[in-house]
């Protein structure tokens, strides 16, 4: 096992980027992840550029010229070619200024991603404009009641959304949300569901040929079939061929909580309560 | 006892008398040039990429038909083990006696059991480390084939030759340095005495060329610049700069269709570089987004005709050449049809290259229509609204024309894009698109669309939920194959259009179309998808 640790060090030249440290490479990572967290030794590689604006615009520039037609002009991804939304990276558990280098240096094993020559300030350069497009979540403490906050969610909110491995799953897990969303999206979301309806959430009625009435979200779909979660929160599968209509709805399942239904200090308890669970 | 042996000692003696006779020369010694422009003759090969040389993809096999498809059931699958992340398994298999012969993606291949999927060897190119263009797309389209010979392009931009019986390299050759950013993915076109290839790479500091390669001594015989030297023809549509001549992109990476009676090559050529920044190349640049008609014996140019002139949206015209002899408008034309990636289908007179029709079959607004002179009268240059995709309205899959019904059958894309140009930087080894494109994924989707030739009107259409990659195929007992981004392989009849069978594979179908072949009596559908190769048939053999 070493042995071969050691061939993936020098093959991915590491010494030469980082003669100062020893490192470890975790294969299994390098196989699986999308973008890989390569923990612990590339975690450790530090931006020398830091947070410089300059670096950062610079690096959108690189970005768009080499790097947007996968991941889209705005870093958020394309699905159809499975390039993933790099505006997250940072959010995910291990992920490091220094293992996204090591991305785009030596590319994705196994993917469409692959291993690039640029000098490496440019490289850090890319990392800076990543880092600045990068979702941030709520900036700030926000000022609540997470007490109340929580009541108000197990109250409202909990049998769609989960948090801490509590609640439901027809809409998005909640758990990190105050990390990658900010303040202002948050709110919009809950005064006014249908403007952003996120992918996996699409609302659909059902009638079967049978005459039953399914509401949910769409959770995959082809020409010939459809995949449902319906409002009680079971996935369900159905033939096309089995339904009388399908209707993409455009308002979203989950209810608009206007300021007469939540006021705005109780969403910010909620908001606080959300960001007290990170 | 002793009788018996002698007996049977005398029989093997017979058969092996025969079968070193005619028959040993018949059976696994490959197909001949003369085998090659037979085509579907024989039901039991498939024996280049289209099946044939006119680019049709029109089986002439009737035991599948519309009324039993429903019937068609997988018999076996292969497991290649590899696999392109974010597109799919593009190749064709080749098929001769009951072997078929098949790339993937990283440069593997194999020689595979026709009647069971089971491989009789597996080759693995050993590639390097910083591999340009062939990392982002590491894919191969196919194998040529002639004789005992098996030619594949690979991913470091060169041409090998194998022996067809072992996998074992028998010659390759340098097509040109895969650092500055040239790769090679196409399916070599075979003819007498000739393997002829193009090249990769056209986002990076590239020229496109088309080669054509001796299949028994390796060496190069002709080739052909896409974009013109300093001076040379079709320079004039470059500015007077001999570093962005010999840069100007112009890729070749599919495969083209062959005239034997015309002696010549039809193939398209990619787009300008840089993709979408166009400051540094005022001018047509041509052959860029074009199709070249070539003399096959010399490489010579004998006409062209450029669909997308001064492209800045990435619209290569790499597809392959449909060629067919039809009547039009009241005379028998010998004519070049190519469903386009900037949302045209056109149809050529294929000896002189004359323009004879250009339709819309994309909601595109890129141009109102092609003007009499064959050039586009553009409506929109991307400041009124959304233009299709750089993957385009559609593009290299494989399209299919049905004789009779004369319907030109493609899949087709609708995608809405907003490009931004920007200066790049110039650096050999990396691409060097110039700009950045924003994709509105709410709006796009994808259809199978049948264009009735003489028209370019839709005759009939399928819809698929979003913007499919895969290729098309037909049958003269009026079947059309054809598969989508969800991963579904579907039969269609060919008059209607209507859905008769579909099989979920379990990964979407890009870049492959199938074939269709003779085995034991049974006719077998095939289709690439994802890491499996699929064989349908009415019933297990």
């Amino acid at each position: 096992m070493l042995n071969i640790i050691d061939r993936i060090y020098k093959k991915n030249k590491v010494k030469k980027l980082f003669p100062s440290l020893s490192f470890r490479v975790s294969l299994l990572v390098l196989l699986l992840a999308a973008f890989p967290a390569l923990e612990p030794s590339y975690g450790q590689g530090v931006n020398p550029l830091g947070s410089d604006p300059r670096a950062a615009r610079v690096g959108g520039s690189i970005f768009r010229a080499q790097c947007a037609t996968c991941h889209g002009a705005d870093a958020a991804g394309i699905e159809s070619i499975d390039a993933p939304d790099l505006t997250q990276i940072f959010t995910r558990a291990g992920v490091s200024d220094g293992s996204v280098f090591q991305a785009i240096r030596e590319g994705i094993p196994g993917s469409i991603m692959p291993a690039h020559t640029f000098p490496e300030n440019e490289i850090w350069m890319l990392v800076s404009y990543l880092r600045s497009v990068g979702v941030s979540g709520i900036s700030g403490q926000i000022q609540g009641d997470p007490v109340n906050g929580q009541s108000l969610f197990s109250e409202n909110c909990e049998t769609c959304h989960l948090v801490g491995g509590q609640g439901g799953s027809l809409g998005p897990n909640l758990s990190m949300i105050a990390a990658i969303r900010s303040q202002d999206e948050l709110t919009n979301s809950v005064r006014d569901p249908s403007s952003i309806i996120g992918r996996r959430y699409k609302p659909v009625s059902i009638i079967t040929t049978e005459n039953e009435h399914i509401q949910g979200v769409v959770k995959s779909e082809d020409a010939f079939s459809i995949q449902v979660m319906d409002i009680g929160q079971a996935l369900r599968g159905f033939r096309k061929s089995s339904l009388r209509e399908v209707v993409y709805e455009l308002q979203s399942v989950m209810p608009a909580f206007s300021e007469s239904v939540l006021s705005n200090r109780d969403l910010d308890d909620i908001l606080s309560y959300l960001q007290s669970n990170l | 006892m002793i009788n018996s042996i002698r007996k049977i000692k005398t029989l093997l003696f017979g058969l092996s008398f025969l079968f070193s006779g005619n028959l040993l020369s018949q059976v696994g010694s490959g197909p001949t040039y003369e085998d090659l422009l037979a085509g579907f003759s024989d039901p039991t090969r498939w024996l280049t990429y289209s099946g044939d040389y006119s680019g049709r993809r029109h089986s002439p096999l009737i035991q599948i038909t519309p009324e039993n498809v429903d019937q068609l059931r997988s018999v076996w699958t292969f497991q290649s083990g590899t696999t392109t992340r974010g597109r799919g398994w593009e190749a064709t298999p080749l098929l001769d006696d009951g072997i078929l012969y098949i790339t993937g993606s990283n440069n593997y291949a194999w020689a595979i059991d026709a009647r069971t999927g089971r491989p009789f060897w597996e080759y693995r190119r050993n590639l390097p480390d910083d591999l340009t263009y062939g990392a982002s797309a590491p894919v191969n389209r196919g194998f040529g084939m002639l004789g005992n010979q098996l030619f594949m392009v690979t991913l470091d931009a060169h041409l090998m030759s194998f022996d067809r019986r072992t996998g074992e390299v028998l010659w390759e050759r340098e097509l040109a340095d895969y650092r500055v950013g040239y790769s090679a993915t196409l399916a070599p076109l075979i003819l007498d005495n000739k393997v002829i290839v193009g090249i990769s790479g056209g986002e990076y500091q590239t020229r496109g060329f088309i080669d054509a390669f001796d299949p028994v001594s390796g060496e190069r015989i002709w080739r052909f610049n896409t974009i013109p030297g300093p001076g040379e023809p079709g320079s004039e549509t470059w500015p007077n700069d001999p570093d962005v001549l010999a840069q100007g992109g112009g890729g070749t990476w599919m495969n083209g269709s062959f005239d034997p009676d015309l002696n010549l090559v039809y193939w398209g050529v990619g787009n300008p570089n840089p993709d979408y920044y166009d400051e540094t190349r005022p001018g047509d640049n041509l052959y860029t987004d074009s199709i070249v008609a070539l003399d096959a014996s010399t490489g010579e140019l004998r006409w062209h005709y450029q669909f997308t002139p001064h492209d800045v949206n990435d619209w290569d015209s790499n597809h392959m050449p449909v060629l067919a002899n039809v009547e039009w408008q009241g005379e028998q034309r010998r004519v070049v049809m190519v469903g386009n990636r900037n949302g045209f289908f056109y149809v050529l007179d294929r000896v002189t290259g004359e323009f004879l029709l250009g339709e819309p079959f994309t909601a595109t607004t890129w141009a109102r229509e092609i003007g009499q002179d064959g050039r586009p009268i553009v409506l929109n240059d991307g400041s009124l609204g959304c233009l299709p995709d750089p993957w385009g309205s559609t593009n290299f899959y494989p399209p299919t024309f049905f004789p009779g019904l004369d319907l030109f059958i493609l899949t087709a894309r609708e995608t809405c894009a907003t490009y931004v140009p920007e200066e790049p930087a110039n650096t050999p080894g990396q691409s060097n698109f110039g700009g950045t494109v924003f994709i509105d994924a709410e709006a796009g989707y994808g259809a199978l669309r049948a264009l009735d030739i003489h028209t370019g009107q839709l005759e009939w259409e399928f819809r698929y939920p979003s913007p499919t990659f895969g290729g098309v195929m037909s049958t003269a007992s009026g079947l059309v194959f054809a598969g989508d981004h969800e991963g579904n392989f579907m039969a269609f009849d060919a008059e209607s259009g209507e859905n008769i069978w579909h099989y979920q594979t379990g990964s979407r179908i890009w870049g492959a179309a199938a074939i269709t072949y003779m085995l034991d009596g049974l006719q077998y559908v095939m289709i690439p998808s994802g890491t499996t190769l699929t064989a349908f048939a009415l019933r297990t053999p």
